[in-house]
């Protein structure tokens, strides 16, 4: 049943591609070649490229089988090799890179495209852009900028996005409140009923926290982007208004609940808020079809504005690749309308593109897209910004003293050091 | 723990052997707690895998089916592979660690204990560490790509000092009479080795046997960094990462049960097999000259 | 210093290095290879990809011993290793003597005590915090059994979560650890008993020594080149924990730095960070402590068994 799926959606994607194929050939609308460069055509190269990937779930392989499929059918003299990298994606491309063998195209997480920019790890791309007279413009602003360096190169083009909605349990919550103080008080009515744990389900860290320290007008780093903005008055009150959550009870992390993550703990009805991903949808239809549950946007606090956070990935060729005009080839495409609209097809991840269409579901989290501020990736070394944070807020949980001071000095910490680096 | 010869001792030793029996019995039975929680957890479905409960609702041989059909690459294909490997590293790791072993523990030879030093500091340095390195040196020869991963992975485990240095305490255990016979006797440094020492030394040989080919079975590290590239090379420790659900957040259970449970039953037949070799009098055996 | 071998030891050297020389040639290459590289990149800005950035001397290690991380990672690796290793000798002798011995069953009992130790480390840990979780089967079973209010005593509650807890979270891989590694250090000492002869104990049993004084007097002393193995390896073993304290702590070592531990800051040192100079400087000062309490365990455990 399911490789017949993987067939069915091959097909249709061949199909789709074949028809739009003349579109897939991208036409100039902005961006001029470089002055003396050769015009690119992908179509005039041939041989092959290898594609390091991750490989998160049989859904996702048939969605990029989907793509590559149509890839095959415009671009028939290169073929695509993937390299599926099992178990810890980081450390192993890592030690390709060390070895100065990388794969020709892989996949770049937000979470560190800057580390690896820095390193030189990548491949700049402006040139490609250029002379393809490959527009730029329908990415969405706030994911490419991840994959600019501070040199303002472009260094990789985002393959999808996502950005954190919240969930609810339609059985227990009538309507989705709309901002933070009506979360507070469905949550406190909600508290101590029927099979409820806790009321919403919250993460101890800046992973999910972010969001709500931007609602309710707070700021990781200055303006300008040079200094830690976490020690303010307005910063600190939102982080105690994050932790207080916690002691008041309305809110529980997933594993002091016994299951593995929020989503895990909305399906099995532990609680009745979850803040999560478009990854939800495809989880609770597997794991949970009994579970009645919706999307709503990310409530607004204090802020008065509209904001959540987004994660995205790119594609990125290596600084050291062997087939860099091939990973090239196969990168325009899979990042251009057709290549994306195939993959994001797959019912797994949301464009990063504004011309493509929103797959069936997704429609909640796109609109996040209009609103959101990057969830990782803006600043060098977040990683260990987010550890710091992370470390002294679950120190204050399980400690019972729940107050900010010790989170945003540490936090503030952290990135003074990061920084100055 | 009381030597003295007290009335009713019989009875009361009876008493406390069968209070001891139960004790092993029910640590035993605990031993077995999470491989039966394995297994029952590969006949359930996916939301009923999240719940604490014991007999599945409903039954079901659906993960079991897609283990068997249709993993990619298939688990015929992920078994054979992990065979393979972990048989010449359990060949390469007995045979090295046993002659090496016994050189250390028998023959005298200027820098044996610098040697053997540096035998034990190779256990020290983390693989973390040690993998760019590693990894540049064989690409530089061509053995990460094609068939040359499994060459690089069974090379880099080859042999372990932990082969080494549990055959050479064995060797040291062994009263030295024996082979000073065969010495006598005229028998060279290798025959004393093959046809005295080996045979004594089944019980460690036995363990080497088992702890190898376990290693070797169950590694991660070494196939995830050379066998990545190509899934049609991957063992079962690396198609056991293929049991996450859409978006990469939490976990199909069943199917990575069943596929645990294909896993570990090698390794226990492997076990059963070779524990008969833990048998006192063994090595005991020539003793009595 | 040695001196050079006498004439008439010479052929027994030569075979002495043919039996080593393949294991040596591989460790040269793979293991002391890879330390000196690590020695010399431990002194230097290292860009992994492009080489030398710069000179540093010893700045690397004297940032590593004044990060308070560090410190946490060499407590937290200590204290699992000096908890952990006496535990699980003990347990894994235990369980040796007891199916060396005819007993009923004796294939079963073998089994079964071996059985954790078969699973892979990702597996079984993640098996483990399934069945430690705050509802899991450990609290259910502990409640069913009415041992709450013993728990009660030393502050935990009903549903305590082991793993998510600062407090536990160690003691719990420790346990964990001594469960698993118990059927293996119990098939090194199977395997080392079977070479201690029946007359040995049947001479002490003319000399009216008990079960438990034998096992005191002439077992356990004549298992001196097994405790030195399995307090060598174990005491390796674990100042190096890294797999359980990655799955269940994340490369964070949550909760709290709970978990961390030596290796999983090197790990996050060359695979987050990407300081490789800074990693390899972690690597040589954990194995300078590993070489220096090895040397002592030598001492201590060293040598051949009085024959």
């Amino acid at each position: 049943m399911f490789r017949r799926w993987i067939v069915f959606g091959s097909v249709a994607a061949i199909v789709l591609a074949a028809c739009a194929a003349p579109a897939a050939t991208p036409t100039p609308d902005s961006g001029t070649p470089a002055p003396g460069a050769t015009p690119w055509n992908p179509a005039g190269i041939s041989g092959s490229a290898t594609l390091g990937q991750w490989e998160s779930s049989p859904s996702e392989r048939s969605a990029l089988a989907a793509a590559l499929a149509a890839f095959a059918v415009t671009y028939p003299a290169i073929s695509v090799d993937q390299e599926t990298v099992a178990g810890d994606y980081r450390a192993q491309m890592i030690t390709r890179f060390g070895a100065r063998t990388p794969p020709d195209l892989f996949y770049v997480n937000a979470e560190y495209a800057r580390d690896w920019i820095d390193q030189g790890f990548l491949e700049p791309l402006d040139d490609y852009i250029a002379r393809q007279s490959f527009s730029t413009n329908p990415f969405f602003k706030e994911y490419l900028d991840i994959f600019t360096g501070s040199d303002g190169h472009i260094y990789g083009l985002p393959k999808d996005g996502n950005t954190i909605a919240m969930a609810y349990n339609t059985d227990l919550v009538a309507a989705a409140p709309a901002t933070l103080d009506d979360l507070l008080a469905a949550a406190a009515a909600l508290k101590g009923k029927g099979s409820l744990k806790a009321p919403i389900c919250l993460n101890p860290g800046l992973d999910r926290g972010l969001a709500f320290l931007y609602a309710q007008g707070g700021e990781l780093l200055a303006a300008d982007g040079k200094a830690p903005a976490i020690e303010t008055p307005a910063s600190t009150a939102a982080v105690q208004w994050y932790l207080d959550l916690f002691r008041d009870g309305l809110g529980m992390t997933a594993g002091d609940m016994g299951d593995g993550w929020c989503g895990e703990a909305l399906g099995k009805g532990d609680v009745a808020f979850a803040f999560e991903g478009g990854w939800l949808l495809g989880y609770m239809r597997d794991s949970f079809p009994d579970t009645s549950w919706a999307f709503a946007e990310m409530p607004t606090g204090s802020s008065g504005s509209k904001v959540t956070i987004s994660y995205t990935a790119a594609y990125g060729i290596g600084a050291d690749s062997a087939n860099k005009d091939q990973a090239w080839s196969v990168m325009q495409f899979l990042t251009g309308p057709t290549g994306m609209a195939t993959w994001t097809g797959g019912g797994i991840a949301v464009p990063s593109r504004s011309d493509v269409p929103v797959p069936a579901g997704f429609d909640i989290i796109v609109k996040g897209a209009e609103y959101s501020r990057p969830g990782s990736g803006f600043m060098r070394g977040y990683n260990d910004v987010q550890k710091a944070f992370q470390d002294a807020f679950t120190a204050e949980i399980q400690d019972g003293t729940y107050s900010a001071a010790a989170v945003v000095t540490a936090t503030a910490r952290a990135i003074a050091q990061q920084l100055s680096n | 723990m009381n030597a003295a010869d007290a009335p009713g001792r019989e009875r009361g030793q009876t008493l406390r052997r069968r209070l001891a029996y139960t004790l092993l019995l029910g640590y035993a039975l605990l031993m077995f707690v999470p491989f039966a929680w394995t297994v029952i957890t590969s006949f359930k479905t996916l939301p009923d895998a999240t719940r604490l409960t014991v007999i599945p609702d409903p039954i079901t041989l659906g993960a079991w089916e897609y283990t068997l059909s249709r993993l990619d690459p298939s688990v015929v294909v992920l078994f054979a592979n992990s065979v393979f490997i972990a048989a010449a590293v359990t060949v390469t790791n007995v045979a090295f660690g046993s002659l090496a072993g016994y050189a250390f523990a028998r023959l005298r030879f200027p820098g044996r204990d610098a040697l053997f030093l540096i035998v034990l500091a190779t256990l020290m340095i983390p693989d973390q560490l040690r993998v760019v390195p590693v990894y540049i040196l064989f690409s530089s020869v061509g053995l990460t790509v094609g068939a040359g991963q499994y060459v690089a992975v069974i090379f880099v485990t080859a042999v372990s000092a932990t082969s080494i240095f549990l055959l050479r305490q064995y060797f040291l255990t062994i009263p030295r009479e024996l082979e000073e016979a065969a010495r006598i006797d005229g028998a060279g440094f290798f025959t004393t080795f093959w046809r005295v020492m080996l045979p004594l030394a089944t019980p460690a040989l036995a363990a080497v046997t088992i702890l190898a080919f376990q290693g070797a079975w169950n590694g991660l590290f070494w196939p995830a960094v050379f066998l990545s590239p190509d899934s049609d090379h991957w063992t079962l420790p690396l198609g056991l990462t293929l049991f996450r659900l859409t978006g990469g957040q939490g976990t199909n259970w069943p199917p990575l049960m069943a596929t645990v449970v294909i896993a570990t039953i090698p390794i226990l037949l492997l076990y059963i097999v070779f524990q008969r070799y833990f048998v006192e009098g063994i090595a005991a055996a020539g003793v009595k000259g | 210093m040695r001196r050079r071998a006498p004439a008439h030891r010479r052929p027994e050297a030569i075979a002495a290095y043919c039996m080593v020389a393949v294991p040596m040639l591989i460790f040269l290459l793979l293991n002391i290879g890879t330390f000196l590289y690590a020695a010399y990149i431990s002194v230097w800005n290292w860009n992994i990809r492009s080489g030398p950035v710069d000179f540093v001397g010893l700045r690397n290690f004297e940032r590593i011993l004044g990060d308070p991380i560090f410190q946490i990672a060499i407590r937290n690796s200590i204290y699992y290793t000096v908890v952990w290793v006496p535990l699980t000798m003990a347990v894994g002798l235990f369980l040796a003597v007891v199916v060396n011995q005819k007993i009923r069953g004796q294939t079963f009992f073998r089994a079964s005590f071996y059985f954790p130790a078969i699973a892979s480390s990702a597996a079984i840990t993640t098996l483990w915090i399934f069945l430690v979780a705050p509802d899991g089967f450990f609290n259910e079973v502990r409640g069913a059994l009415g041992l709450n209010p013993l728990f009660q005593l030393f502050g935990f509650g009903p549903h305590q979560n082991w793993i998510g807890d600062r407090r536990t979270a160690l003691n719990s891989v420790i346990v964990l650890n001594a469960w698993t590694t118990s059927g293996t250090f119990m098939l090194f000492y199977l395997a080392s008993l079977q070479a201690i002869s029946r007359e040995v104990y049947e001479a002490a049993a003319i000399d009216g020594a008990n079960a438990w004084q034998a096992f005191w007097r002439i077992t356990f002393p004549l298992l001196r080149p097994a405790h030195f193995f399995v307090a060598t390896v174990g005491m390796i073993g674990g100042l190096q924990l890294f797999d359980q304290a990655y799955i269940a702590g994340s490369p964070n070592g949550d909760p709290v730095n709970a978990l961390m531990t030596i290796v999983l800051y090197l790990y996050n040192a060359l695979f987050v960070q990407i300081r490789p100079g800074y990693a390899a400087a972690v690597g040589i000062v954990l194995f300078v402590i590993m070489f220096g309490a090895t040397l002592v365990q030598r001492r201590l455990f060293g040598g051949t068994p009085a024959s």
